[in-house]
């Protein structure tokens, strides 16, 4: 290798370790671990509660027309799936932690994270379940929709008309009642041992897609 | 039982239900080479399956719609059989009726999705087709579920998602290669928003939302959607684009070749070109006005008019490949060697208050399917109106690249290739049986008995209806079958009837 290369490689390394650095003390100036654990605790919490669901919703299926083994294996797999979900969520959330006011301590910008992901989760959850129930708007409202000549823009506007009051109305609760964040804090607590439990089946869907992997 | 039913459907009913692309397997190019070079120049052998096509909306059997253009004018050089019919009345029965030569009590793959039994597994056309370059591909994942089942009789069976569009799922079964069809069900399962829901609450989202970018660009040409196995925007596909790849594919396999496409369009959805949308609204065509059958019930479909132009209009795009298929095809010299058999695994009805297929009925539109065999060399058109069914191409092909018949096969050589005039009182049967224990008696189940002009359909062991269901039509002189002549003509019916029950004793004396 050339000195000019190495000097590169060098200086590459020392921007990199730089930019790292900055990015850990960004996040240490918003997160302690434990909040941090915590926040992860909640992310894997809605994403595996679904996925357990549907996954036993499948089960009885798959096992009448394949086997046990593999409804176990699909199990496996969407255990594995949810937990890096999660960790792409956790991610996501961090970030959105960062336009939270800097004055909140770690504790309240959690429990609010948390809100938010849990109200991004029940409508994640919502949406599939008008499929999964087949439920459809009322027909006079789909008329009604379709004879404004903007049937896309009338279903965005009619969504957000009632998607947004249940995002601001919690988050309006939450900033303004002291109550709120002590029970939003207990919620978490309580909720924290089931995604423990959640991480373990994680690590048994490993061990399960291991051995058929292998 | 349930314990065989399950062993028999476990990989293909996994593919089916996760919609993957099972097939990222490796083509198996290089295998038989060696037994190819032997084999000699022996003419191709190549069928093109267009799903859920039927005889009774083809222009040139006598629709009042013009949708075919291109077949009709390509049909003037082939032979043209007229009273064709499938094996069954969806595409896994329809489909290994055409592929094993047999019946769907013999090869007993009537219910969604089910594979052939493992009995008669290798009683396929690929297998009897050694020594050629066997090639197979399809959009349809139950004719799919059956050409995995018969992979090893094949040298390459492309895999379904090849001529799909944008589909990202390629890395699951690369990672996960020693559990591919697991994990690619759980993936599907997780990410894929096709059914509307998924294990995944965010990533499926998003996952969709680039799969929806890739194809942007092809909304406006398709605007009822881009072509697809799914109501949604799952596995898209261009017509073109696939008849393009096998027309340039089959120029480079190994000769001689017997090759099977089986392409979805004009199955649902139904999905055509800006080049056709809205070519036969307003048209002022008019189907007759037929009463709504029994298994109609309250489900009776109002807005079948419109329902049937959406797929006419399909068939526009289907004939226009075809037509394309088949230049390419002359373009490269291909077809001074080959044989082509055009035809469908089923047809589809839009009467009777009953939209698509698969339904307990069996009434022309949905077992009366198309036939044409282009010849090397033949510039004249010749039509055949004796009757002939999809079990008859597995033993006709045999006949004419120089094969012994097996004697497993239970069709018959399509005339005029038999060497003898064909039996006018030949009995055709057709059956439908979804419901039906795949190893077990037939006492769920829809089967047709076509002797001459008549058809005598019997229905049974539907709970829906109060009793057995009984219809004889004349099909030469009343083709729309408005007369039921059950009651009115006993003593053909009793002889037909005679001979249906005979036959169902006979095929379920194994089961009972």
């Amino acid at each position: 290798m050339n000195p000019i290369s190495s000097s590169a490689v060098f200086a590459s390394a020392l921007i990199k370790g730089f930019i790292l650095k900055n990015i850990l003390n960004t996040i240490a100036s918003r997160y302690t671990k434990q909040g941090l654990w915590s926040l992860f605790l909640m992310c894997v919490f809605p994403q595996h509660l679904w996925t357990l669901i549907l996954v036993f919703r499948d089960m009885s299926w798959l096992i009448e027309r394949t086997n046990v083994w593999d409804a176990i294996g699909d199990a496996g797999y969407a255990m594995v799936f949810a937990f890096f979900e999660s960790l792409i969520v956790f991610c996501v959330f961090v970030l959105v932690g960062f336009i939270t006011p800097g004055r909140w301590e770690v504790n309240r910008r959690i429990a609010f994270l948390t809100l938010l992901l849990f109200i991004a989760s029940i409508w994640g959850m919502v949406a599939q379940l008008l499929y999964l129930w087949n439920i459809w708007l009322p027909w006079p409202l789909m008329q009604f929709i379709a004879s404004t000549g903007r049937p896309l823009v009338m279903l965005y506007i009619l969504s957000l008309a009632i998607v947004v009051p249940t995002v601001f109305l919690p988050v309006y609760a939450f900033v303004k009642s002291k109550k709120a964040l002590h029970n939003m804090l207990e919620i978490m607590d309580r909720l924290s041992t089931l995604s423990m439990l959640y991480l373990f089946f994680d690590l048994v869907g490993l061990v399960i897609v291991i051995i058929r992997n292998v | 039982m349930a314990g065989m039913k399950s062993h028999i459907n476990r990989r293909d009913f996994i593919k089916l239900s996760g919609a993957l692309s099972a097939g990222l397997l490796t083509p198996r190019l290089m295998r038989n080479l060696t037994t190819i070079s032997q084999a000699g120049r022996g003419q191709n052998v190549l069928i093109i399956v267009f799903d859920a096509l039927s005889a009774m909306n083809i222009s040139f059997y006598g629709y009042g719609r013009k949708t075919t253009p291109n077949l009709a004018k390509l049909s003037e050089k082939a032979v043209v059989y007229h009273n064709h019919f499938a094996g069954g009345n969806f595409t896994s029965p329809g489909t290994a009726s055409l592929l094993t030569g047999t019946h769907p009590w013999t090869h007993r793959a009537f219910q969604p999705g089910s594979r052939v039994a493992d009995a008669v597994e290798a009683q396929n056309i690929f297998n009897v087709f050694q020594g050629y370059y066997r090639i197979a591909y399809t959009h349809n994942g139950w004719a799919y579920i059956l050409l995995r089942q018969f992979r090893k009789y094949m040298d390459e069976l492309v895999p379904q998602q090849k001529l799909f569009l944008e589909s990202y799922d390629d890395f699951i079964h690369t990672l996960f290669y020693n559990d591919d069809d697991i994990s690619g069900l759980a993936w599907a399962r997780n990410i894929d928003n096709g059914e509307g829901y998924s294990y995944s609450l965010f990533l499926s989202h998003f996952y969709e939302a680039i799969q929806n970018r890739g194809i942007e660009g092809l909304k406006k040409r398709f605007p009822r959607g881009i072509p697809s196995t799914y109501s949604s925007d799952k596995n898209v596909f261009l017509l073109e684009q696939a008849v393009d790849w096998i027309g340039n594919r089959l120029t480079v396999v190994p000769k001689p070749f017997l090759g099977y496409f089986h392409f979805l369009p004009p199955h649902e959805p139904y999905r055509t070109s800006i080049d056709f949308y809205g070519h036969f609204a307003n048209d002022g065509f008019h189907p007759l006005d037929k009463p709504v059958d029994v298994f109609a019930g309250a489900k009776a479909d109002n807005n079948l008019i419109q329902i049937r132009t959406e797929y006419d209009e399909y068939i526009l795009y289907a004939d226009q490949a075809f037509g394309e298929l088949y230049q390419s095809l002359e373009r490269t010299g291909l077809l001074e060697n080959t044989w082509v058999i055009f035809t469908s695994d089923h047809g589809e009805m839009f009467e009777r208050g009953l939209v698509g297929h698969g339904n307990p009925t069996m009434y022309q539109p949905l077992i009366r399917v198309p036939l044409l065999i282009f010849e090397p060399g033949r510039e004249t058109g010749e039509n055949i109106y004796a009757p002939t069914s999809a079990i008859d191409i597995l033993p006709t092909f045999l006949h004419l690249t120089g094969r012994k018949v097996p004697a497993w096969v239970e069709g018959a050589i399509l005339p005029p290739y038999s060497g003898s005039s064909p039996d006018p009182n030949r009995d055709i049967y057709v059956m439908t049986a979804k419901k039906n224990g795949q190893f077990q008696p037939f006492t769920n189940a829809s089967m047709a008995l076509v002797r001459g002009n008549h058809k005598l359909v019997h229905c049974f062991g539907y709970p829906d209806t109060q009793g057995d269901i009984l219809q004889l039509f004349d099909i030469q002189s009343d083709p729309e079958e408005l007369n039921n002549l059950y009651l009115s003509k006993p003593d053909v019916a009793q002889v037909l009837f005679d001979v249906l029950r005979a036959k169902l004793t006979e095929i379920n004396q194994p089961y009972v």
